[in-house]
Order: structure tokens, then C-alpha cells, then sequence
């Protein structure tokens, strides 16, 4: 046991690794992702074909998703991308309202599960003329099987009350997240787990940012969800390892912050990565058994998770000396450098 | 210990009438997940009215809800969102577009007399009006995508309607209809109708009845022929404006036109027999030629009354049962999956405690189904992933809990005392961890729309219950277990070589 000698009294055994020691490291690594996140979004933004922090989805752009399901009993002929572009090139829909027909020529189409499902994006259509899509593309394509039909018309103003209904809620349980801990703690620990909150959700759209501009993966309302959700429980992570540093306070009153903060985090470092692991692992399980309606929900909250158990290990815990103005009292750290900010 | 059996008592109890209740009331799955349709409606403002409020929304609701029983499809709801929106869920519906079609028409009805001394065009327009119907309504039964409305096969061949290309772009150029280029023949004809039935629409006075002073709509088959006619019926008020109407015209040339939306549905004539009195007895039929669909459509509009607000479809999802199927057996396979690997970890590394927990916790799930079966909730994909989520937080509760009792094992504690210790220890961690996931909760289901309010309800349940399995049911099963003197060995809870030697 590395046990310190610091002070009168024996600092309690340190089991893994003094946190503080390492915290140019933890502020480099969080700092690097942080900056190549912003670098996603700005580029996404930029991107003309995109325009927006991140690849909008139906849900937010609006427009009509027709997913079908073809009936492969015994087997299906094969189907490739281009032809079913070119059935929908040449779909007749019928005029509603005296609005102008929506143009579907060029719109996107996938084949999915080996030509067994085909999935297409359109602009807004009424339902009468989703009907007409399907019925139409059944005598080329079909038979579709019954009931393995889906679809969705969104328009674009139900889009943006989605988002703005999204960004409200979680700015107003950010705020509120904020009281309750200056109420319970101060309010040092409230801007720091705010400070995390917004590291973790900033990291994962940051990966999507990327995936948008480099696979063309869209956001979806789920999306919106997942950041709500990685929100919550960066919060959680981060709000149990305080409780300990306070709780240390007490019990380590001779000592120096930073140490009282090692022995903190060095106690519920099993504790933070056995619970991330325990809720990574339905995760997993949807990742690798679940719907495709669920894939790149669970990939948003995996990386949550994960960035969201790395900052109430790396970074809220570290920063909180720097915050408080205790400094690094007798913590140099190990990577080198000279002691930041020492009393 | 006495108090530790009651609990567990009260716990087995609990366990029981989750049990039941999860046996008789079946848990509501979402349309996402058992298939339908749900449709989305904006209620526009209109006229003097420039902002929807709640009570035009509760108005408007009132009578969509009449339509809704009249379309007959169980289990339908219909919910105001907001101060402008209305959700209407039909389940199991797989084609939307009747419903969209029931919904979106305000139905305003008028009965209207025609001007005087403009029988002249009106005959000119009747005449193009009925050529363009019967091209339209025979080239609508050759669509083999329609096959309800069969020609009878033993009916001998009648004279083929049609309309010729420079008799259509001649009637087409008189009334000043524009038809964008590349437009087939039935677009073009369409075109030409919507006219039509503008210009016969202007040539009527303005309206003495509405649909308001309607008491009733039905049906019937035509005498003759194959359609179906709408009967309605008035109220006293109604009958009285309606003998007054009839009568004002009766005899002339003049038509009592009805009209639906703004659209002429139906010009009829009043014969000189009703010149004395008009047509009495409150009772009146429309001869539109309906087909039976449409006829019940329309009795179904009737019969709910118009809408004070004009509404627009602003979103429609149908979810076919097939893929509602799949998602829900991928979701549940995928959640079961994670929550073995999870029992197995817990037993691995928590040994006795962690089986313990894995009881507690399979309580804790069946808590939370029974839950969304009593209030109800009604589940989602969103609120599956909310459930999951949830179990995982439950899980760190008894995680914090364990790794504590450990802690205090480690430093000498005896196994009871270390017990103890470890709970109240964890206690605040768990309360603020717990309480911060509620208040993101409140806020999500407060200000969220459906989707995230799904899952904020599922999480919210979650966390209040796992509060109570983690600081109740684990506590009470544990202490249960220590009262027999065989299962109280610290090897139970951690390797013996973490323990302090009984020298130090």
C-alpha cells in the first residue's frame, strides 16, 4: 500500500491512483475531445448540404417516411437502390387541396436486410397520396406483406416544437439540477456537475456531428431523449463522488483539498465504473440484439455513459480545487509539470 | 427481527398484488409497439379569431370526438396537446387516410337558395359539371387500385362516358383555368371541376341554414341506381327555415343548393306543388350519389356538427403490427439479455449481497410493470428505454450500498455493524442521485412532448420505486439472511484475503 505520510495522521491507503496527480492529463484528454467536437459541429454548420450543428432527421425537417416490408415467402427477387429510385421516379400521386403535387423524383431511397425491406424518404405527403405511393410501388416491388408497413408524416413546425420543447425542458432541468445542488452542496460543486453535464452531452453530439458529416447518420427525436438521458445520469455519476469529497471533509479535516479529494475518488472508483458497466450492459444488449429503430439510440448513450463516468472520475473532481481556491497543496503533479495555482 | 419479518411480509404481500394486478389488467403498449395509426391536427385560427385558445381547442375537440365514435374504431383517443393540437391515436388502424378525410373537413353545411335571373349559367355549368363527374367516377373504377367499387359484371355495357381533349381545353380556357403543363386528362378534369363548383357556389344567395340547426343525418340506398343519399333531419328552427327556403323558390328555375365546405355538393329543384308552403316536416335528403363510404362519411361529419375552427393534418404515422412486433420482441430480448449479464455480475462480484440484490431487483421490475399497468402508462419504445435506464440507477443504488458494507468489512466492522454502516452511509448518495434524476424528470414531462414525456414517466416511476427496493428490499432480505447464523460469514460478502487478520 502507497499509503502517504502527509500530516500527523496516516492518510487513509490509497488503492488505485491519486486523481489529482494526473489532472493535466484528464484536462488535456477531456480538452482534446471537447475541441474536436466543436470542430464536428462547426464543419456540420458549415456544410451546406447540412447547415445545422447536426444531420437533421425526419423528425425535425419534416416530410413523409415510408417504410416497407417485402414478402419473401419462399424467396424475393432481388432489388438493387437504382431501381427502386427509378419506380419512384416514375410514381403518379394524386393532387389534395389544390396543392401542388410534391416532386419525388431524386428522393432517397435504402434497401435494407438484404432487399427485404426498402425504406424512402419523401417530402410531406398527405395520406391519401402515402396510399397511392405504396399501392403503386406494390406492382413492382411487392408483394409488401400485410402490416409490415410504416408511415410517418411530419410536418416541419411539429419538428421544430420537438426541438425547442427538447432544448427547454433540458436547460430548465439543468437550472434545477443547479439549485439542488447548491442547496445540498455549494456553489462550486453546482457549476462543476453543471460544467460535466455539459462536457458529456457536448462530447456525444459532437460524435454524431462527425458521423453525420462522414456516414450521413441523421438525429432523431430519440436523439433528443439520449442527450436528456446522458444528461441525468452524468449528473448522478457525478453528484455520488461529491458526496464523498464531502463526506471526506469531515473525516480528513488536517488534510490538504486535493488529498481529500484523491481518497475520494480513489473509494468509489469501483463503485463508478461497476455501476457504468452494469448500465452499459442492456445497452450492449440493444445494440447487438435490438431493433434497428434502436441502434444508434443506444450508440448516443453508450458514449454517454461512458464520457459521462470518465468526467466524475477526471474532470469534476479535479477542477474542483482549482474552483474552490484550495489550489494543489502538496499534490505536484506526476505528468510533469510545475503545481498549478498553489496556495 | 420481528420488525425485519413484518417488512418482509409487507414486501411478499407487495410482491403478490403486483403479481395480480399485472394478471388483470393487461399493460397498455404504445402505438409504436402493437401497430396503428396516429394522426396529429392543428387547429388553425380563422375569421375573428386570431389565436387559438383552450376553450376553441376543447370546442373543436368536442366535436371530433363525435366523428371519432362515428368512424368505429375501438379503443381510439383523442387528446389536446398544448393550446392548438390534438392527438388521435387509432390502433390497430393500418390506413389513415378515411380517418384523415373524416378529420380534416370542418363540415360547414349550407343550404342555399340560387340568385335570381342567373338560371342561364347555372345550366352551362351543371352540364359541364356532370360530364367531368361521370369521366372522373369511371376512370376512378377502372383504377385496379380501388377494387370496392367493381363494375357488375352481368350489367350490359353502358355508353362510355367521355370528354373530349379540345371540347375539355376549350371549357378549361373559358372559365380561366390555368392547368400546369404535362397534366394528364383526370388532373385537368379535376381542375376543371374545383372550378366548377366555385363558380355554382357564387352564383347562390347567402346561406339561411346551416348544419347547425341539424337534429340528426342517416342514410339510405337510392331507389334507383346504385348509390346512397345522406337524410337529414332538422330541428324546429331548421324545419321552419327550410319550408321558408323551398318555398321561395319553388316553381321558378331556380336550384336550393347544398353546400359542404364551400363545395356544391348537390343542386336540387323545388316543384311548384311546395309554392304554398315549401317543403314542411323538417326533413330533407341529399342525392349526391354517394358511394356507401362516402355516404357514411359524410352522415358521420353531419352528425358531429361543423367545426368553429378549420384543422390541418400536420402529421400522420402508421406503424404496421408487423414491425410494432418485431420492435417490442428485440427490445424485450435485448433488455432480458442485459439484465442476465447484469444478475451474473452482481452474484460474481457481490457474492451473497449481489444474489440478494438480483431478488430485489427482479421485485423492482415487477413493481414497475405493475405500476404502468395501475396508473396506466402506456409504453413506448422511449419508455422501454426510460425502464432500462432506470434499472441501471437501481442497480448503482445497490452497488454504492455493497461497496460500502465492503469498505467497512475491509477496516474490521463485524458483519452486522458493517451492514448497517453501509446503508446509512450510501443513504445521501443515493437520495441525491435519485432526486437529481427526478427533477430532470419533472422538467422533461412538464415541458416535453409526447415521446420524451413517455420516457420521462418510465425513468420517474423507475427511480421513486428503486428508492424503495434499494433502502427496503435489499436491507430487509439481507437482514432476513443474517438472522441464521450459517450465512453469516464475511467470506459471503468479500474474498477472505481483503479482510483485515484478526491480529492487526
Amino acid at each position: 500500500m502507497n499509503s502517504s505520510t502527509l500530516g500527523s495522521s496516516a492518510l487513509p491507503p490509497i488503492q488505485f491512483f491519486r486523481i489529482t496527480r494526473h489532472r493535466r492529463l484528464a484536462w488535456w484528454g477531456s480538452a482534446i475531445a471537447c475541441l474536436i467536437s466543436l470542430i464536428g459541429i462547426g464543419f456540420s454548420w458549415l456544410n451546406p448540404s447540412i447547415g445545422a450543428p447536426l444531420k437533421p432527421g425526419l423528425d425535425f425537417t419534416g416530410g413523409t417516411r415510408i417504410q416497407l416490408e417485402r414478402a419473401c415467402e419462399p424467396s424475393c427477387s432481388a432489388i438493387t437502390v437504382p431501381q427502386v429510385a427509378e419506380q419512384v421516379d416514375s410514381l403518379k400521386l394524386p393532387a389534395e387541396g389544390g396543392e401542388a403535387v410534391p416532386v419525388l423524383r431524386g428522393a432517397p431511397v435504402q434497401v435494407l436486410d438484404q432487399g427485404r425491406s426498402i425504406e424512402l424518404r419523401l417530402p410531406s405527403l398527405s395520406a391519401e397520396q402515402g396510399k397511392a405511393v405504396i399501392s403503386q410501388l406494390a406492382a413492382t416491388l411487392g408483394p409488401f406483406k400485410d402490416g409490415g408497413t410504416s408511415v410517418d408524416t411530419i410536418g416541419p413546425t411539429l419538428g421544430a416544437q420537438l426541438l425547442r420543447s427538447s432544448l427547454v425542458s433540458l436547460l430548465v432541468s439543468f437550472v434545477a439540477i443547479a439549485l439542488y445542488i447548491t442547496f445540498r452542496y455549494d456553489r462550486i460543486f453546482a457549476f462543476l456537475a453543471i460544467l460535466c453535464l455539459a462536457h458529456d452531452v457536448l462530447i456525444t453530439t459532437g460524435l454524431f456531428a462527425w458521423l453525420g458529416l462522414l456516414a450521413g447518420i441523421e438525429v432523431d427525436s430519440l436523439f433528443a431523449v439520449a442527450l436528456i438521458t446522458v444528461a441525468g445520469y452524468s449528473c448522478n455519476d457525478t453528484v455520488v463522488v461529491f458526496d464523498r469529497i464531502r463526506e471526506q471533509k469531515a473525516n480528513l479535516k488536517g488534510f490538504s483539498f486535493s488529498d481529500q479529494v484523491d481518497v475520494a475518488v480513489d473509494a468509489t472508483l469501483t463503485r463508478s465504473l461497476y455501476t457504468s458497466l452494469t448500465t452499459l450492459m442492456p445497452l450492449l444488449g440493444i445494440l447487438f440484439f435490438g431493433g434497428s429503430s434502436l441502434f444508434w439510440f443506444a450508440v448516443a448513450l453508450t458514449v454517454g455513459i461512458s464520457v459521462g463516468s470518465w468526467s466524475s472520475i477526471g474532470v469534476a473532481p479535479t477542477l474542483l480545487p482549482l474552483f474552490s481556491g484550495k489550489g494543489f497543496e502538496g499534490s505536484a503533479p506526476e505528468d510533469g509539470a510545475a503545481p498549478a495555482g498553489a496556495a | 427481527m420481528a420488525r425485519q419479518q413484518g417488512l418482509f411480509a409487507l414486501i411478499l404481500a407487495l410482491a403478490i398484488a403486483a403479481g395480480a394486478v399485472l394478471f388483470s389488467f393487461p399493460l397498455q403498449l404504445g402505438l409504436d409497439l402493437r401497430g396503428g395509426s396516429q394522426l396529429t391536427l392543428q387547429v388553425l385560427p380563422a375569421g375573428a379569431i386570431k389565436a387559438v385558445k383552450r376553450e376553441q381547442l376543447e370546442a373543436v375537440k368536442e366535436v371530433l370526438d363525435r366523428r371519432v365514435n362515428g368512424l368505429g374504431v375501438a379503443e381510439s383517443t383523442l387528446q389536446t396537446i398544448g393550446d392548438d393540437q390534438l392527438v388521435l391515436q387509432l390502433p390497430g388502424e393500418q390506413d389513415p387516410t378515411r380517418a384523415a378525410k373524416v378529420f380534416g373537413t370542418t363540415a360547414l353545411l349550407e343550404f342555399r337558395a340560387q340568385k335570381p335571373g342567373t338560371e342561364q349559367e347555372m345550366q352551362g355549368l351543371l352540364r359541364l359539371k356532370r360530364q367531368a363527374q361521370s369521366v372522373l367516377d369511371l376512370s376512378r373504377r377502372r383504377t385496379p387500385a380501388d377494387p370496392a367499387d367493381p363494375v357488375a359484371p352481368d350489367q350490359p355495357p353502358a355508353p362510355v362516358p367521355s370528354f373530349p381533349a379540345e371540347d375539355l381545353a376549350k371549357a378549361l380556357r373559358e372559365l380561366g383555368v390555368a392547368v400546369p403543363a404535362g397534366a394528364g386528362e383526370t388532373e385537368q378534369i379535376e381542375a376543371l371541376l374545383d372550378e366548377v363548383n366555385k363558380r355554382v357556389v357564387a352564383l347562390y344567395e347567402p346561406a339561411l341554414l346551416t348544419g347547425k340547426d341539424l337534429v340528426g343525418a342517416g342514410r339510405q340506398q337510392q331507389q334507383t341506381g346504385t348509390g346512397w343519399d345522406v337524410t337529414l333531419n332538422f330541428n324546429r328552427q331548421g324545419g321552419e327555415a327550410f319550408a321558408k327556403l323551398t318555398q321561395s323558390i319553388a316553381g321558378s328555375n331556380r336550384l336550393l343548393g347544398i353546400v359542404l365546405d364551400g363545395r356544391s355538393i348537390s343542386e336540387a329543384s323545388v316543384s311548384q306543388e311546395f309554392a304554398a308552403a315549401g317543403i314542411t316536416g323538417g326533413a330533407a335528403s341529399i342525392t349526391g350519389n354517394f358511394t356507401a363510404e362516402e355516404a357514411r362519411d359524410l352522415e358521420v361529419q353531419l352528425r358531429g356538427g361543423s367545426l368553429p375552427l378549420p384543422v390541418k393534418i400536420i402529421e400522420v404515422r402508421t406503424v404496421g403490427p408487423l414491425l410494432g412486433a418485431e420492435n417490442i420482441r428485440s427490445s424485450l430480448v435485448a433488455a432480458l439479455a442485459g439484465l442476465a449479464l447484469v444478475a451474473v455480475f452482481m452474484v460474481v462480484v457481490y457474492r451473497l449481497p449481489g444474489a440478494v440484490s438480483v431478488v430485489a431487483l427482479s421485485l423492482y421490475s415487477l413493481f414497475n410493470l405493475a405500476s404502468y399497468a395501475l396508473i396506466p402508462v402506456t409504453l413506448t419504445l422511449p419508455g422501454i428505454a426510460g425502464f432500462i435506464l432506470s434499472i441501471g440507477m437501481a442497480v448503482d443504488a445497490n452497488v454504492l450500498i455493497f461497496e460500502r458494507v465492503k469498505e467497512e468489512l475491509r477496516s474490521g466492522n463485524t458483519l452486522i455493524r458493517s451492514i448497517d454502516t453501509g446503508f446509512s452511509l450510501a443513504f445521501s448518495s443515493i437520495l441525491d442521485g435519485h432526486v437529481t434524476g427526478l427533477i430532470s424528470c419533472i422538467a422533461l414531462f412538464a415541458l416535453g412532448t409526447g415521446l420524451v414525456k413517455g420516457f420521462a414517466v418510465t425513468l420517474g416511476i423507475g427511480l421513486l420505486l428503486s428508492l424503495f427496493t434499494a433502502l427496503t428490499c435489499t436491507r430487509v432480505l439481507l437482514r432476513l439472511m443474517m438472522s441464521y447464523p450459517s450465512l453469516r460469514r464475511p467470506s459471503y460478502f468479500l474474498p477472505s484475503r481483503q479482510l483485515p487478520s484478526p491480529a492487526a
